[in-house]
């Protein structure tokens, strides 16, 4: 029944009728429309609902609406006003504390009630006190900093510039190279920014997913009619509804069903799609839905799945549960080790970790009346969606159209295709409305999608001066019940290993093997943070064992510029000797190493990853990125159409940085549209680090193609030969006599008035014939490659084993940095997501293959309290086939870090720890067991 | 995520709210709702009926007399942080509560649902513990006080039975000589759930530890006394109990024996004791600096 309740929001008084199971967070979003304040976890441990409750900030999505009666509310909302922003969210937008922006509103808010409170709270005030807010984007460090130039600015004071490197390629340049703000961060820090869970069309539906409860079953009945007699249930599809075609992502391992047809493989399988004129008869729907399973015997572990006799996911195919097999052999791996001095091999184990974005996948269909559809999706892949639906639908891209909202962080959980993608558009299709579908936080685990876990065996040998002379690596991936981007994980966990250090023989085994679990996709590092952490702690115990310092074994082998590796890929640009020099001096390596007091210890890792991948998902002759620029009638403003996708790492404000120096005007007159098929030219997406790169030289070329145009109109004004001009600044000038110019927007006006519509069209394909001819050589190429160098000091409590991080030092050679404060960005976040992988992530099941963690409660992330000092560099590098000589960051900067933290771990306590999590019971234990075998020799 | 349905009931008085949840099939009372709605959120519960404790007014006071503090059940555990009157006597309780989940938690979450919820991680229950304090439990005919102690049954599970509402928690005041420490490990260094936590009372006088507490937390069923780590303790001199000394490390040892700790993904059995062995070792040092006025 429902209760009238009076409340005040953001200073507006309201009278309300509330059922009693709604929350506050509801009430604000779907009676109030105010959907600045995000839901992410719904639990209470993310913090990204936080509004302030009587001055109190609180997790919304923990009150219930009834209990607000009487009470006064604030919302991201009311921060803002006709002056202008709060100093917190100014200092949030300049320094960089906005990525996806997801978490932003319930940090802001949660700021201004800590900076209400202690007006003058210290940095470590700062840190505890915003530990419920989780951010996955930026590693805390510049949110901390924002709050501090805010507390400061509030006081009155005004806070020390950090001074800044400015990078030798970027000197002569005007918008390439600058720290600037990211164009999307106002919005985000209002909370006007929609995500797809903020929009809501007329005549709206809701859609849920039944989910198998069982790991491994054939589906006998599935019995419908109750559900469908429940008011406001409006449809109801199952596997017999749906096209007969498998889907996935890598087309030569499309094996996933729209909705399960016959056999369910995981707990967490589709079974079946409601919708309804809400969520909550959505839910009431599924426990109406009957599914008669008949359970058959699963298998978790990827050892036991291999075996023969071991239950079979697939009849037809995947022998053995194989499902994607590597066997790749370069040089002479015998001879390799028969040169060798000293050979030492081990087992890693990795762990299966979650991208764990703040925003949970959402999609909301719509069809027309002329047939289109239009998908609206948090993706990070718009035209893998729109070309997976054309397939699907078996209907032409052109009556298709997916539109990308913001997106609340991707790491990979958003790089493909999801099931609310296309069951909304079959919900949508069937009911003839509008359907929204997202799923909540345990769901998202469900549909998975993850870092594959990883058996890896690799063995090094070296020369007695350090030179490696061959490695063998077998790795056995944990699939998960489907491929998703397996087959490609599969084949980087091998080929990256070749592009740090040379060496001249290799062999890799790859099985990626399934289990009746969640699928594993692509996160962060796509396939290379395991074995690159199995590489770089093998790499630190040779070094051991021979005597030689672990910097030095790695300056000796180190990759240089145009090499081309064993496995044939292509390195041109390489500063990684300079990353590694970098973190060294800065970490006072040869002061520390060694030298300090057992619990205490220092570890290095290095890394690195593609700038985009070389060859496509499925095949086409695209062009990877492609852009337009259209330039206002009256010169004053020019928009960049880009296929790419900004999912919070920046890139709308990164290719615009690239488009205004291609023209010569300057970052304010500028805007961006991104991401959306009918009106942006296509662009592969955010995955494999590929947009600064491909989407940047895409963009570039096509403000060179503006500047041209423009040259050629102020040509005619100066009574001057276009060659003899170029554009900056916002000015055309005579490049000899700079005195002589006109205005940038008087020479467009110009181009207009003579012309018609000023546009500059611009493309990027890689170059044609990356890499070898082997089977698989083509995962691994790419125009260019990122290097990073990393070292980590910790204490642990040789009592407790708990780790403390004190500090990461890291270098990024990625080329140019188009912007130094995102390139931060990405380092930071990569070294506290890194960080969290290794000491506190894992997904685990029960003896049923049911998730158990699969939230923000018992899965933990890195919390503000849990960050160390980090300190990175971005070193001197220039990249010729990079826009403005740039290459990528945001994966290559995970890369390294499961390494130097399992070294420095390794330093503190004198055991090594060979497999992921390092919990703080692994490091007791094996303290523990390391003192039992001293006192027994 | 979905709440289903209920009747909610906002009662202003105590008598109403017991009267309430007696009449209801499966009603449940409310006050953070940190612990309840999440439970509900996950499916783990459902209750017919919610009867809201916010509008009682005088549940949520803090007060004292000669003898004790007096902390109302929905007093929210940054009401009791922020309060002078428990700053004063009871920085450990203080302590213990900043520990609990984050800012936001703590903002709605109040002790009385902390100790109802009944977890074996409860991290109110140890500190309250060593320091004697009593539940005052309301029902529709009587008022009685019970020592916290007894208060827990089994993890999830206290002696409160349908009709029942814990009103208040009485704390006895301590005397001059008392140290009291709470040590909590998590596996990260916010929001997180206790792997293993302890709390320890000491009271010395003329050099000597005449009376001593230790209660365990997240090693058994219940957070609960560890006898023989008590026993240890009681008499010994406080000159003997030093980090590492012999004692401290009977002390922990017999606190482990009396562990009955689970494997879950926070931690395994050996782990936990070992844990605990650390842990009380730590806490007795600290709780005896503070009987000393260090």
């Amino acid at each position: 029944m429902k209760q009238i309740i009076q409340l005040t929001v953001n200073g507006n008084d309201y009278e309300l009728a509330v059922k009693p199971g709604p929350t506050l967070l509801d009430l604000l979003r779907d009676d109030l429309k105010l959907t600045g304040t995000k839901k992410g976890c719904e639990l209470g441990d993310c913090g990204a609902c936080t509004v302030l409750l009587d001055g109190k900030a609180v997790n919304s999505c923990l009150v219930l609406a009834v209990e607000c009666d009487g009470r006064k509310v604030e919302t991201i909302e009311s921060l803002a006003t006709i002056n202008g922003l709060h100093p917190i969210q100014k200092a949030f937008i300049e320094k960089g504390a906005i990525q996806c922006g997801y978490c932003t509103p319930g940090m802001i808010m949660r700021v201004k009630s800590l900076l209400d409170e202690k007006p003058d709270a210290s940095k470590e005030d700062i840190q505890n006190g915003i530990t419920g807010n989780l951010c996955r984007c930026t590693g805390y460090k510049k949110i901390i900093e924002a709050v501090e130039t805010a507390r400061d600015k509030m006081n009155g004071k005004e806070s020390e510039k950090p001074a800044v490197h400015q990078q030798k390629a970027t000197g002569d340049l005007s918008v390439v190279g600058k720290s600037l703000p990211k164009l999307d961060a106002p919005d985000k820090a209002t909370g006007r920014a929609q995500y797809t869970d903020d929009i809501t069309l007329p005549n709206m539906l809701y859609g849920k997913l039944l989910l198998s409860p069982v790991p491994h079953a054939v589906i006998k009945s599935i019995d419908v009619s109750e559900a469908l007699k429940l008011p406001g249930v409006k449809a109801i599809l199952t596997g017999a509804d749906v096209p007969d075609i498998t889907w996935g992502t890598s087309p030569p391992r499309y094996d996933e069903y729209i909705l399960a047809k016959k056999k369910v493989r995981f707990v967490g399988d589709v079974v079946a799609a409601v919708a309804a004129v809400d969520e909550e008869t959505c839910y009431r729907a599924l426990k109406l839905i009957n599914v008669d399973y008949e359970e058959l015997p699963s298998v978790f572990d990827p050892m036991e799945a291999m075996k023969p006799g071991a239950p079979r996911l697939f009849d037809d195919k995947y022998e053995n549960n194989i499902n994607t097999r590597v066997d790749h052999h370069f040089g002479d791996i015998e001879k390799g080790f028969a040169e060798a001095d000293h050979v030492r091999e081990a087992r890693f184990v990795g762990n299966r970790t979650y991208q764990n974005p703040i925003e949970p996948h959402c999609s909301i269909a719509e069809w027309d009346r002329h047939g289109r559809v239009t998908l609206y999706s948090s993706t990070q892949v718009v035209h893998y969606v729109h070309h997976q639906l054309g397939r699907i639908l078996d209907m032409p891209l052109g009556n298709i159209r997916v539109v990308m909202t913001h997106c609340g962080g991707g790491f990979g959980a958003k790089a493909a295709t999801t099931t609310l993608d296309v069951m909304s558009v079959f919900l949508a299709k069937k009911t003839g409305q509008p359907v929204k579908m997202r799923f909540n936080r345990e769901e998202m685990y469900l549909y998975g999608r993850g870092r594959h876990k990883q058996y890896i065996d690799l063995k090094i040998g070296v020369k007695k001066d350090g030179t490696i002379t061959a490695v063998k690596q077998k790795a056995v991936l944990e699939g998960g019940a489907y491929s998703s981007f397996g087959i490609v994980s599969t084949y980087y966990a091998g080929s990256m290993l070749t592009t740090n250090y040379k060496f001249p023989n290799y062999k890799y085994d790859g099985y990626r093997v399934n289990t009746n679990l969640p699928p594993c996709g692509a996160f962060r590092g796509h396939g290379c943070p395991q074995p690159r952490f199995a590489f770089e702690s093998l790499l630190s115990m040779v070094a051991d064992d021979i005597g030689m310092d672990q910097v030095e074994i790695r300056l000796k082998n180190a990759m240089t510029p145009e090499y081309h590796t064993i496995n044939d890929l292509d390195i041109h640009s390489c500063e990684f000797k300079a990353c590694i020099e970098e973190v060294k001096k800065k970490s006072g390596w040869e002061k520390k190493k060694g030298k300090m007091p057992r619990g205490r210890g220092i570890g290095i890792g290095c890394g690195g990853f593609v700038s985009g991948a070389g060859y496509p998902i499925y095949r086409s002759k695209f062009p990877h990125s492609n852009a337009i620029i259209k330039v206002e009638e009256d010169g004053s403003k020019a928009v960049l159409f880009i296929g790419d996708a900004d999912i919070g790492q920046g890139s709308d404000t990164v290719l615009a940085m690239a488009a205004c120096e291609a023209m010569g005007i300057s970052f304010d007159r500028i805007s961006v549209i991104s991401a959306d098929s009918d009106i942006t030219p296509v662009g592969f997406g955010a995955y494999s680090s590929r947009v600064t790169l491909m989407g940047g030289n895409a963009s570039k070329m096509a403000g060179e193609e503006i500047k041209k145009q423009v040259l050629a109109a102020a040509a005619s004004i100066l009574n001057c030969g276009e060659n003899n001009l170029d554009s900056k600044d916002n000015k055309v000038f005579v490049k000899d006599h700079p005195d002589q110019f006109i205005s940038w927007e008087e020479a467009a006006r110009t181009h207009f008035s003579l012309k018609g519509p000023l546009i500059g069209k611009g493309h990027y394909s890689p170059p044609e014939g990356l890499g070898g001819k082997y089977k698989g050589a083509a995962v691994g190429t790419s125009p260019a490659y990122s290097f990073s160098a990393t070292i980590c000091e910790v204490e642990a409590d040789m009592e407790t084993g708990k780790v403390k991080v004190l500090n990461f030092w890291d270098a990024h050679d990625c080329g140019t940095a188009i912007n130094p404060l995102a390139v931060e960005g990405q380092a930071e976040g990569s070294v506290v997501m890194g960080m969290s992988e290794v000491l506190l992530e894992d997904e685990v099941f029960d003896k049923k293959g049911k998730i158990i963690n699969a939230d923000l409660h018992n899965y933990l992330i890195a919390t503000s309290a849990d960050i160390p000092a980090i300190d990175t560099t971005i070193v001197d590098s220039y990249e010729p086939q990079g826009p403005y000589g740039a290459k990528e960051i945001g994966e290559g900067a995970i890369v390294p870090i499961l390494g130097a933290l399992a070294n420095a771990i390794s330093d503190a306590i004198g055991v090594r720890i060979y497999d992921l999590p390092i919990t703080p019971q692994k490091v007791l234990e094996a303290i523990h067991s390391a003192k039992n075998k001293s006192t027994r020799s | 995520m979905n709440i289903p349905d209920f009747r909610f009931h906002q009662p202003e008085s105590i008598k109403e709210a017991i009267a309430l949840v007696k009449r209801s099939t499966d009603g449940s009372f409310i006050a953070g709702g940190t612990d309840l709605l999440v439970e509900i959120k996950k499916g783990l519960k459902s209750h017919s009926d919610i009867i809201s404790l916010n509008g009682i007014k005088v549940l949520n006071q803090i007060a004292e007399d000669a003898r004790n503090i007096y902390i109302g059940s929905t007093a929210t555990h940054n009401n009791i942080i922020n309060s002078a009157l428990v700053r004063k006597h009871f920085p450990s309780l203080v302590n213990a509560l900043s520990r609990i989940g984050s800012e936001q938690i703590r903002n709605t979450g109040t002790i009385g649902g902390n100790l109802c919820t009944g977890a074996s991680c409860c991290d109110s229950a140890p500190v309250l513990m060593v320091l004697n304090a009593m539940v005052e439990i309301s029902s529709s005919d009587s008022v009685k006080t019970v020592p916290l102690k007894d208060f827990f049954v089994f993890n999830k599970k206290t002696i409160l039975i349908k009709g029942e509402l814990v009103t208040k928690i009485i704390i006895p005041k301590t005397t001059q000589g008392t140290g009291v420490h709470f040590e909590k490990f998590g596996l990260r260094n916010a929001a997180s759930i206790s792997v293993v936590s302890v709390a320890v009372m000491v009271k010395s006088d003329r050099n000597y530890c005449i009376d001593a507490c230790v209660v365990i937390g997240a090693v058994a069923p219940t957070p609960r006394i560890s006898g023989k780590a008590t026993d240890i303790l009681k008499g010994k001199k406080i000159s003997e109990l030093y980090p590492n000394s012999v004692i401290l490390k009977e002390a922990g040892q017999a606190a482990s024996d009396d562990a009955i700790p689970i494997d879950d993904i926070r931690g395994g059995v050996q782990y936990r004791r070992e844990l605990l062995k650390v842990l009380t070792e730590r806490a007795v040092v600290k709780a005896v600096e503070k009987a000393e006025g260090k």
